[in-house]
């Protein structure tokens, strides 16, 4: 039936044509719009993902409340006026080695990194800007996060196990107004400045890291806060990022310092990727739903017009599946060329997009250029939606066709 | 050999039979008008001789066996090597070229390539060679029933069944169209049983079956 199909299709070019071009306009419009958005959005997981860390494990932070003070036996003849409130917060994690050893002996953490982080303010010259300093040593810094792929000058390896050197954010350096090898100051508040010399500069294109963020070693970051061999950090990295929610709500069972996947940090950009999937779903299958009104439009006037082409084709012996067969063909070859040309178009408009230059170190992938997804996901999705559509809206009007019975024609005179 | 045995047809909401028992005995080879007024049954007796319609009584018997045993896909096998239809009007496909239009039936039975010089045979038997590739729309009314006949001969059926053939054309061209039908039966030995109203054509018959209120006369 298939000749049969493409020459039915054929005879009607200029309608064929308008439902191709929906089915193609509806494939290349998921195509570009997927590939644009889940680029930024790989873009963004990556930087959320690798270059933090998938669980971080600080020092803990308790609100107090009228509840905390319950434990006490004199707590029962205490009325309060007013309740006790406020943080009860702690400066380091308490039991560093209990972590590290529960960290060595899990096989889905791939490496940790223990750090210092501090709120300090950086002083060049007469130019003071606020900012935090991580301490970490590098090599373990290196295996949680790759830091590396996003230094602009030096190697993350130049800051060493200690020596007051710092790997500064390319951002932070020029509202500095400082360059490599140049020395600037750091200081917590509390204690007194100290000289660090610029090794190294990064750029993760994230504006509140390059503006405010730099890497010193681990002792010296302790020297810095004032507290030799205490750590406020711990980064974690595993074997599957998506585990990283399971991993922190059992960590938080045995533990009371404060523990939080990526997922828990990011939620707020995870629920934008969520709104914006939902957006470019629900926009690409208007566009396809109209698409398949159009198949099942077209067709359900075509069964109507060829009435009479199905009395004779049943009288020569063809079967109700061979006349279901005719009409679902038409359908099926409108969701197949369709899908297939806006598969093409689509990965067309990704090609220029991606060759769309964008402002330097926001959003941009090498060479400034836009971010673009090609994963085939999108491509077997795209095709998926345009031809299960084509096939569903072919189905009813086919069926009807296959319905008809040719004596029911031949007495109404056929048409 | 076609036997039809008490055959009976009521069409719903209508409280008499179209037809009344008829019995019939249609011999390989013979050559039938079929012949009534307006409303005798002629047309529903050939549809339910030919299996596109069912009988509300009675039953159709091919070589002995009866249609009613007949599975639906022995039914569709019989009409597409069996049995050709001829109709009042063309029933041509408009998307078709002659040639694809006569070469349907064996586009069904997978047998395309090995009936292309056989159509271009009946082509040129209807007088329609050198117009092969030409489209329904392209011919004129005398020319696409004489290609609605070559459609229905591609196959060497057995049986043709022709339901007015001449009903549409001039008198010219219905004669065209009865010489050509009596050509096959003399050549071929196909049975043709054709239902007329013009008492001329009907006398070309070998055999004349006339209906009266859904009965033979």
């Amino acid at each position: 039936m298939m000749f049969l199909s493409i020459r039915q299709l054929m005879a009607r070019k200029k309608q064929s044509l308008l439902i191709l071009l929906g089915i193609t306009i509806g494939t290349a419009a998921y195509v570009s719009i997927s590939g644009m958005m889940l680029g930024f959005q790989s873009y963004m997981m990556e930087q959320l993902v690798n270059n933090e860390s998938h669980v971080r494990i600080s020092a803990r932070e308790e609100i107090l409340t009228a509840k905390d003070m319950a434990s006490y036996p004199e707590a029962a003849h205490v009325f309060w006026q007013i309740a006790p409130s406020g943080r009860k917060d702690s400066t380091r994690i308490e039991y560093p080695l209990g972590w590290f050893k529960k960290m060595d002996a899990d096989k889905d953490v791939v490496a940790y990194s223990p750090q210092v982080i501090a709120q300090v303010i950086f002083t060049h010259n007469k130019i003071t800007k606020v900012g935090r300093v991580i301490g970490s040593q590098y090599d373990r810094q290196l295996k949680v996060t790759n830091i590396e792929n996003y230094m602009k000058s030096g190697s993350f390896k130049d800051m060493g196990y200690s020596g007051n050197r710092l790997i500064i954010g390319t951002k932070l350096m020029e509202l500095l107004g400082t360059r490599l090898q140049e020395t600037i100051f750091v200081s917590n508040g509390s204690e007194l400045p100290q000289s660090f010399k610029v090794v190294g500069s990064f750029e993760t294109g994230i504006k509140s890291i390059d503006e405010g963020t730099s890497f010193i070693s681990l002792t010296d970051g302790q020297k810095l806060r004032g507290t030799p061999s205490e750590i406020t950090d711990i980064a974690v990295k595993l074997f599957d990022p998506d585990l990283a929610s399971d991993k922190a709500s059992s960590w938080k069972k045995s533990s009371r310092d404060k523990i939080l996947s990526w997922q828990e940090s990011s939620a707020a950009i995870l629920s934008v990727f969520k709104t914006q999937d939902i957006v470019r779903n629900s926009m690409t299958i208007s566009i396809i739903l109209v698409a398949g009104f159009g198949i099942y439009n077209i067709l359900s006037i075509l069964v109507n017009q060829k009435q009479r082409d199905v009395a004779i084709l049943r009288s020569m012996g063809f079967s109700p599946k061979d006349i279901v067969q005719l009409f679902f063909n038409q359908g099926m070859l409108l969701g197949i060329l369709g899908g297939a040309i806006g598969l093409l178009l689509g990965f067309i408009i990704c090609l220029i997009m991606s060759r769309i230059e964008v402002v330097p170190g926001r959003m941009s992938g090498p060479g400034n250029r836009m971010i673009i997804s090609f994963s085939l996901y999108i491509y077997i999705k795209a095709f998926s939606i345009a031809f299960i559509t084509a096939i569903v809206s072919s189905i009813i009007p086919a069926r009807a066709g296959g319905k008809l019975e040719p004596m029911e024609i031949i007495r109404s005179g056929g048409q | 050999m076609i036997e039809v045995k008490n055959i009976v047809k009521i069409f719903p909401n209508t409280p008499v039979p179209v037809l009344k028992g008829i019995n019939l005995k249609i011999e390989d080879g013979d050559f039938i008008s079929l012949v009534g007024k307006s409303g005798s049954g002629k047309s529903t007796l050939l549809y339910i001789i030919s299996t596109l319609d069912h009988p509300s009584g009675g039953e159709v018997f091919y070589d002995t066996k009866n249609l009613n045993t007949f599975s639906r896909e022995e039914i569709y096998r019989l009409r597409n090597h069996n049995i050709g239809f001829v109709f009042q009007f063309h029933y041509l496909l408009t998307e078709l070229t002659a040639i694809e239009n006569i070469l349907l039936p064996a586009r069904k039975a997978n047998e395309v390539e090995k009936r292309r010089s056989f159509a271009m045979e009946i082509l040129k038997t209807v007088g329609l060679e050198s117009k092969e590739h030409r489209y329904p729309g392209e011919l004129s009314g005398g020319e696409q029933q004489r290609l609605a006949i070559a459609r229905a001969l591609v196959m060497d059926p057995k049986y043709i069944f022709a339901d007015e053939p001449t009903g549409n054309l001039d008198s010219a061209n219905g004669k065209i169209i009865m010489d050509l039908f009596k050509k096959v039966n003399q050549e071929k030995g196909t049975t043709i049983i054709y239902v007329t109203h013009d008492n001329d054509f009907a006398a070309l018959a070998k055999k004349k079956v006339v209906l009266l209120d859904g009965k033979l006369v």
